[in-house]
């Protein structure tokens, strides 16, 4: 199994972010995460890529702790997180200096084909800088991605973009969980969905069980949530 | 080794400004040690004494601020980017300290030349031992018991606030480790105090015996023509900052984002 939580609880101080989530992701699927706001979503990728520690509960990614394997997990957080100087140029640099499967030919292509401005990040608009993080995290070549939010707040073009750029980007035997609110435009690419609901999974089932029900990932979305 | 070249760098990108306003203020100090000269005689060394006492505190105090800026980091995530960046928390402390020490020392060297400029416009004899003395030795040693130590702290302070901050109120930490310093410091230097002069104390400035005699003349005051200096506090102060940093870069594993 490529990444695991069994009955991992993480609490915020009394709030809790998940409780009693047991999952398992296996290679080579692109699993859609979806749920309403504060369902989980966020806690769930951070404790995989060992942003956080469970409270109670294991989480095992390639079989080890998640912090651990930070150099071989992807994780691209919901947070508009890079240095107002930075170019896409000292992206470069900082990525290859610190990860040994950063790709820079890939890289390049990335930020040509997702449009990214030459400047520094100040002075790059939100969905810019979006693509720039997405380019940075799409150019290494790692076997597991998680991506949180990587659609939000950004326009409808640059939107499409990343979500072709994920597809093209995406090999087999590599496992992508994307959490996010645009679910009718992302809805293609799942092939598995985990609903959350209040820290816990209300649903988990592939696309083509719910195309069976005669559903759709968005119809089930809203019969699942709402 | 790869990861620590990265770190530095990002380090020099993230705070290089602040580095270069530091070293640069030093143009200020250097205007205020001039115009001392406008004093009664009698009274310069003592005011350019005080200001480059000045100089020396309010430039520990922006080293540590500098050296300290995790927590604007946790709010705009960036912190976050680092914290699951391959290299260990030893090298990322390791990283950060090193950028601060290497400002530090400029400044502080720097700061050592003023000193010695301070002297020679007062026209007092200096011997090339001495000057090496006055703009090595004494600003090495002064960093080695003060700077870097307060520096260390203050990157142990702000992991050990992190690392509270998701998962726990953080100011309870932090606050318990302000209140607990001064104790811990109290002791130490009282521990300083005992064990000093066992070993045998660093001779300085034995070529400026005649100036720093005539200064004393000039001042009225008694001043000790040779300073000795005792080697303990340097070595205890250095040993309490590897302590201190080994701490940041295991808690630093720990941290949450």
């Amino acid at each position: 199994m490529l990444a695991s939580l069994n009955r991992a609880t993480k609490q915020y101080g009394r709030t809790e972010g998940v409780r009693d989530l047991t999952v398992e992701f296996p290679p080579g699927e692109v699993v859609g995460v979806l749920g309403l706001n504060g369902s989980g979503k966020s806690t769930m990728l951070k404790l995989l890529a060992g942003l956080l520690f469970p409270t109670s509960g294991d989480v095992a990614v390639f079989d080890g702790p998640a912090r651990a394997q930070r150099a071989r997990v992807v994780y691209l957080g919901e947070t508009d997180a890079l240095w107002s100087w930075m170019t896409p140029d000292d992206a470069a640099t900082f990525m290859v200096g610190l990860y040994d499967d950063f790709d820079v030919k890939r890289y390049g292509e990335l930020l040509a084909s997702l449009a990214v401005p030459r400047r520094r990040t100040k002075a790059m608009s939100k969905g810019e800088r979006g693509r720039l993080r997405l380019a940075m995290a799409l150019a290494r070549d790692a076997k597991l991605y998680l991506l949180d939010e990587p659609l939000g707040g950004i326009d409808l073009l640059s939107r499409e973009k990343i979500l072709q750029s994920i597809v093209r980007g995406w090999h087999t035997d590599e496992t992508i969980l994307l959490s996010t609110h645009e679910v009718a435009e992302a809805e293609g690419l799942f092939e598995r969905v985990v609903y959350l609901r209040e820290g816990r999974i209300a649903l988990d089932a592939t696309a083509e069980t719910l195309r069976g029900r005669g559903k759709s990932v968005v119809q089930t979305y809203r019969e699942v949530l709402g | 080794m790869k990861g620590f070249k990265t770190l530095l760098w990002l380090e020099f990108r993230r705070n290089g400004i602040w580095a270069a306003i530091l070293i640069g203020s030093l143009a200020f100090w250097a205007w205020g040690l001039f115009q001392v000269r406008l004093v009664e005689v009698s009274q310069q060394l003592e005011v350019r004494a005080i200001l480059l006492v000045l100089a020396s505190a309010i430039g520990a105090v922006v080293l540590a601020l500098m050296i300290g800026r995790i927590r604007s980091e946790t709010r705009g995530g960036q912190f976050q980017v680092l914290l699951l960046t391959p290299p260990s928390g030893y090298v990322h402390i390791a990283a950060r300290y090193a950028f601060a020490v290497a400002t530090a020392v400029v400044y502080y060297v720097a700061v050592g030349g003023l000193a010695w400029w301070t002297i020679a416009m007062s026209g007092l004899p200096l011997d090339a031992g001495s000057v090496a003395q006055l703009t090595l030795a004494v600003p090495f040693y002064g960093l080695g018991i003060t700077v870097l130590p307060l520096l260390a702290w203050t990157l142990l302070l702000m992991v050990f606030i992190a690392a509270y901050r998701v998962s726990g109120p953080g100011w309870i930490p932090g606050t318990v480790m302000v209140l607990g310093t001064p104790f811990a410091l109290r002791w130490l230097i009282e521990g300083i105090v005992r064990a000093s002069y066992r070993l045998p104390g660093w001779h300085l400035f034995g070529g400026l015996e005649g100036a720093i005699r005539q200064a004393a003349a000039q001042s009225n005051g008694e001043l000790d023509p040779i300073a000795v200096l005792p080697q303990e506090p340097l070595w205890i102060m250095l040993a309490v900052t590897a302590i201190l940093l080994a701490i940041a870069g295991r808690i630093w594993q720990e941290v949450e984002g």
